[in-house]
């Protein structure tokens, strides 16, 4: 028998980690994930047809994040403007960086790539997913999954390394 | 101590060849305090994918989705509890009904039967006396009573009214 608090409501903080990934808005990933949750609930009549509840709520969850930032970009504020109105200031080039800041700088660099490398990057390394999970999740091959994981990996670490660098 | 291991790891991981398992040990090696310089500058990286592990929702978030679920639930019990039970409402109306009328024929039955048991038919009269002579005299005695006690009650009634006057 599947119960909402035994099957769906354990999926919460697998689902915030990837809404929070995708939206970089945690009251929106708290809501997308809420609404997630509703939603795989009120499908299951269809549990016995669905091979995976988690998988399946992964997905769902990742099309709500996408529709909302859908929904964002398409509103008149530019996220390239925001973000120029307000420079970061935290670290000059001569400082050397405390590990702490240099945790932030890898996590501003993952939450930097583009949403697919984000998430296939988001389900492997920290939710330690297999590439045949991510890769149904995701609705793509395999083999797209390995390419996107690479990207993802190269692109943090090369930027991560030009940082590190010229902090030091 | 050799970190040959480490570093395939590493070389591996970079080139996507690395197994969940063995991204788990670099995570656990990069967590320890005591890592060598030349691999030290990838521990932020991993430690910012165990950090982020650790990401999850408040404790009141449970509160507000169960309140949302539950209600829903509540709900559509509600509806099928009244549902059920309207038969039985059915049944309970019938039941009490049927001995509504049971109890007022019954009540009715037995003022019937006694009226029967004053009955001014004389033709339902019997016999108590199977001496005719015996019948009389007993008639008879209670009629002298009966004359006796309405003499003495009028005797009574004459003499207060000749006080009185």
């Amino acid at each position: 028998m599947t119960t909402f608090r035994d099957d769906v409501l354990p999926l919460k903080d697998l689902l915030y980690r990837l809404a929070l990934r995708i939206t970089l808005d945690a009251v929106e990933a708290e809501d997308i994930v809420q609404e997630t949750l509703i939603r795989v609930w009120n499908k299951r009549e269809e549990f016995d047809r669905i091979v995976s509840i988690e998988a399946f709520s992964v997905t769902v969850c990742r099309n709500l994040a996408l529709d909302w930032i859908a929904k964002k970009d398409s509103q008149s504020q530019s996220l390239d403007e925001s973000f120029n109105n307000t420079p970061d200031n935290a670290y000059s080039p001569l400082q050397s960086l405390s590990l702490n800041d240099k945790k932030d700088w890898v996590m501003k660099l993952f939450n930097q790539l583009p949403e697919k490398l984000k998430s296939v990057m988001q389900l492997r390394d920290i939710e330690g997913k297999s590439y045949k999970e991510i890769a149904s999740v995701l609705g793509i091959t395999e083999d797209q999954v390995k390419v996107n994981l690479f990207r993802a990996r190269q692109r943090v670490r090369q930027n991560f390394e030009k940082i590190d660098s010229f902090g030091l | 101590m050799d970190y040959k291991y480490i570093e395939q790891l590493l070389e591996r991981y970079w080139q996507c060849l690395t197994s969940v398992e063995e991204e788990q040990i670099l995570c656990h090696f990069f967590s320890q305090e005591e890592v060598p310089a030349h691999l030290q500058r990838y521990a932020p990286l991993f430690a910012c994918l165990q950090q982020e592990k650790k990401v999850g929702l408040s404790a009141d978030f449970d509160e507000k989705v169960l309140a949302r679920v539950e209600t829903e639930v509540v709900h559509a019990r509600r509806n099928t509890v009244r549902f059920r039970l309207l038969p039985l409402y059915r049944a309970a109306a019938v039941v009490a009904i049927v001995l509504g009328l049971g109890f007022a024929a019954q009540h009715s039955f037995e003022q019937n039967s006694e009226e029967v048991g004053v009955s001014y038919n004389y033709s339902d009269y019997k016999d108590t006396y199977s001496d005719p002579q015996v019948a009389y005299e007993q008639v008879s005695s209670a009629l002298k009573a009966m004359s006796k006690g309405l003499r003495d009650a009028g005797l009574k009634q004459l003499d207060s009214t000749w006080v009185k006057q």
